[in-house]
């Protein structure tokens, strides 16, 4: 598992860190060391949304993301324990 | 004085061994820009309606653009067009490497093949001058080795070759074109026409480059997209080929999988981009693969393409024959639920040794494997090989016997729509083929506005054809700037298959339809997530040539031009909205994953087919164009 505590402004929200299972695809892959393959655990901050976890990625480029496998380009969209959140680049032909 | 082209384009009579140079003005240019709607125009002026694709009455065209050979990313790249032996319809297929940079360089825009050599023969192109040369000593060799020998006798090792392979000689119906032993103008079956003129290869040297009207700004342009590679949108295409997309595939329910009757495959992650990437690409045992085990294009930084090598196990792999495509590891792989990497780089490896197209190979065999599965192909009927789900090892045998014709693989050369028809017992409802031709790895019952462009486009399934759906959906990222500049401000729901999905289809069409006529490679130039959008095309455009005047209306009109031209080749053939079919299959729901359930409607699809036929100006009963239609596109001279 890689820690990746979110430190938000809000102190008070400190209490209670959130679990969440995270892949990334292509080149977002490279955020994370190469033996994890892109996948792993992350602990989070209660209150995190998905643009936190983008800053805290430093992913800064253009990305669609699913949360349990439903679409999401909501990036103000809290997320919760347990979450499944993959993370891909934006290419949509081949 | 004409800048980016020459002016130039070389006419072969292989029946009598004649020549002719014919020189177009700047209008004829302009109208065309080169690649397919240069190459149609000669069909459609030259072909008597209802030729037999395999006889001397078919023309082969290999045409170039006016920016083919421009010193920027993406524009080395040719069309190859005849009437398809495949679907019966025309025949259009696109490619790169440096074989298209080259013929440029060796004096000419376009060559245009008619009749029928007596012998075996190849063209030899060099510094504007050309030469047909005996090739009975490498008919039936394999492309890398014909490639190998071309170069040896003429004794110029930087000699660009495009051929066919025992494949094309075979008359396989989806046999391609080949450059640089692993580039194929792989669509529609262009190889088995250039077979059937017993014209093994096209070789080309020269060092005549068409001038540069500001190569300032050429430069520029060139620059800032090097500049910009690494932030765009197609860094991941560029690390890990077109085939870092089957994880996004996989998570939508995308990855055509067991024949497409499923969009998810549980192997997915076994051929997947990053996968290749560590451990077949040449050099991924050291770490070295961005090194070796990637390779280029003429000018271009991408560096998409893939080197695979494989010195182990049950299939070695030479690098020599690049390495497959996300289509390719789709059609051999999920089609197929074959999740063996190395056998899929092997099937890839034949393919480009043979002279096949890999989408069109696959697909037909994953026919043959649901067909199996289902009971109603036996081991008799497929010379005791296993054709259960998964069964990698069959896989690579039927390929390899597609190549030569070899027992069942002679029935499966013809196609897989010929086939099911010869076999019968029902195998029809197995297909997935439009107008003959095979689908690729994009699944129509999501990405719904892809089931009308299967539909109507005159070569049959193509996913190259417009833009893909997502990237105006609610819940894609939204590029706003180049939308905005195409006409839509807005998004469309998810899914949907309404009237501005179709304006959206319509316009894009266009546009991808101008860049096969602008020989651009659509992972480079594009509507959207591309490195450089439509405003950069025009720039491209106007630095090469100089006409200043170019604007994006004029790209839109030789896009429509050329769709029109197809159409029109089509009617010609017998073709209308009659033949625009989708196959039943698609009207059946998935199973599994996020596209579980989908399927396509009739009547939904019906409308919109309606309204496709609208918006494109034709006879909405027909799907024809109308005479005012041509009249406008400056096209009457097809019908008079």
């Amino acid at each position: 598992m890689v820690n990746i505590t979110i430190t938000p402004e809000d102190q008070n929200r400190k209490e209670k860190i959130l679990e969440i299972h995270l892949q990334l695809f292509s080149i977002l892959r490279d955020k994370l060391p190469p033996e994890l393959k892109g996948q792993t655990k992350i602990q989070l901050v209660e209150g995190s949304t998905l643009k936190d976890l983008l800053i805290e990625l430093a992913i800064d480029r253009r990305v669609a993301i699913s949360v349990n496998d439903v679409q999401e380009r909501d990036h103000s969209r809290t997320l919760a324990d347990g979450d499944e959140v993959k993370i891909f680049t934006s290419v949509s032909g081949g | 004085m004409a800048h980016g082209y020459h002016g130039k384009i070389l006419h072969v009579n292989l029946t009598a061994g004649e020549f002719a140079v014919e020189e177009p003005g700047e209008d004829f240019y302009r109208k065309y820009l080169g690649g397919s709607a240069l190459a149609l125009y000669y069909l459609l002026k030259d072909m008597p309606p209802g030729a037999d694709p395999l006889e001397p009455e078919n023309i082969l065209v290999l045409a170039l653009s006016v920016v083919t050979g421009a010193s920027i990313s993406g524009q080395s790249r040719l069309t190859a067009a005849a009437k398809s032996p495949l679907t019966g319809a025309i025949g259009d297929s696109q490619g790169g490497g440096f074989f298209p940079a080259e013929l440029k360089n060796a004096g000419f825009d376009a060559v245009v093949v008619k009749g029928k050599s007596p012998k075996p023969v190849y063209l030899w192109i060099h510094d504007g001058e050309y030469e047909l040369r005996d090739a009975a000593h490498i008919w039936g060799s394999i492309t890398g080795v014909a490639e190998q020998t071309i170069r040896e006798e003429l004794g110029d090792k930087k000699i660009e070759v495009m051929q066919i392979g025992p494949a094309g000689e075979n008359a396989v119906r989806f046999a391609g074109i080949f450059s640089n032993s692993n580039r194929a103008n792989g669509r529609t079956g262009m190889g088995a026409v250039m077979g059937s003129k017993n014209l093994k290869a096209v070789a080309v040297r020269g060092k005549i480059r068409p001038s540069i009207a500001d190569k300032t700004r050429l430069s520029t342009l060139a620059k800032w997209g090097a500049a910009n590679l690494s932030d765009s949108d197609i860094a991941g295409l560029a690390k890990y080929g077109t085939n870092e997309t089957t994880g996004a595939n996989q998570n939508s329910g995308t990855l055509p999988t067991y024949n497409y009757n499923s969009g998810v495959f549980d192997g997915w992650e076994k051929i997947d981009g990053p996968t290749m990437y560590d451990t077949v690409l040449k050099g991924a045992a050291e770490g070295k693969q961005d090194r070796e085990g990637r390779d280029t294009c003429y000018a271009c930084t991408v560096r998409c393409k893939r080197v695979v090598e494989i010195q182990e196990g049950p299939y070695k792999v030479d690098p020599t024959y690049g390495g497959p495509e996300y289509e390719t590891t789709s059609t051999f792989g999920s089609y197929c639920a074959i999740d063996d990497l190395a056998a899929i780089c092997k099937a890839n490896e034949i393919c480009n040794q043979y002279g096949m197209d890999t989408i069109s190979c696959g697909a037909t065999i994953s026919w043959a494997y649901e067909a199996f599965n289902e009971g109603k192909l036996t081991p008799e009927d497929t010379d005791g090989l296993d054709l259960s789900w998964g069964n990698a090892e069959s896989m690579v045998k039927l390929t390899e016997k597609i190549a030569r014709r070899e027992g069942f693989g002679d029935l499966l050369a013809e196609g897989s729509e010929r086939a099911a028809k010869s076999i019968g017992r029902g195998t029809e409802a197995y297909l997935i083929t439009f107008k003959g031709q095979e689908a690729p790895a994009h699944m129509p019952r999501v990405k719904r506005s892809l089931a009308v462009i299967y539909a109507v486009n005159p070569f049959g399934a193509d996913h190259q054809s417009h833009e893909h759906d997502p990237v105006i959906e609610d819940d894609f990222e939204y590029y706003e700037e180049r939308l905005g500049a195409l006409g839509f401000n807005a998004r469309v729901e998810t899914h949907a298959l309404n009237r501005e999905k179709m304006r959206f289809t319509v316009a894009t069409q266009r546009l991808y339809s101008a860049m096969d006529s602008l020989n651009l490679c659509q992972f480079v130039y594009g509507s959207t997530w591309q490195l450089y959008g439509p405003d950069d095309i025009v720039e491209l455009v106007q630095a090469v040539t100089g006409w200043e005047d170019f604007s994006y209306a004029d790209i839109e009109k030789v896009g429509e031009r050329r769709i029109n031209m197809m159409r029109m080749f089509n009617a010609r053939e017998g073709f209308d909205r009659r033949q625009d079919l989708i196959p039943e299959k698609l009207f059946k729901p998935l199973k599994g994953g996020a596209s579980d359930g989908w399927k396509l409607d009739k009547d939904e699809v019906e409308g919109a087919l309606d309204t496709y036929f609208e918006l494109s100006g034709w006879d909405v009963k027909s799907g024809i164009p109308t005479p005012e239609k041509l009249e406008e596109l400056g096209l009457a001279w097809i019908v008079k």
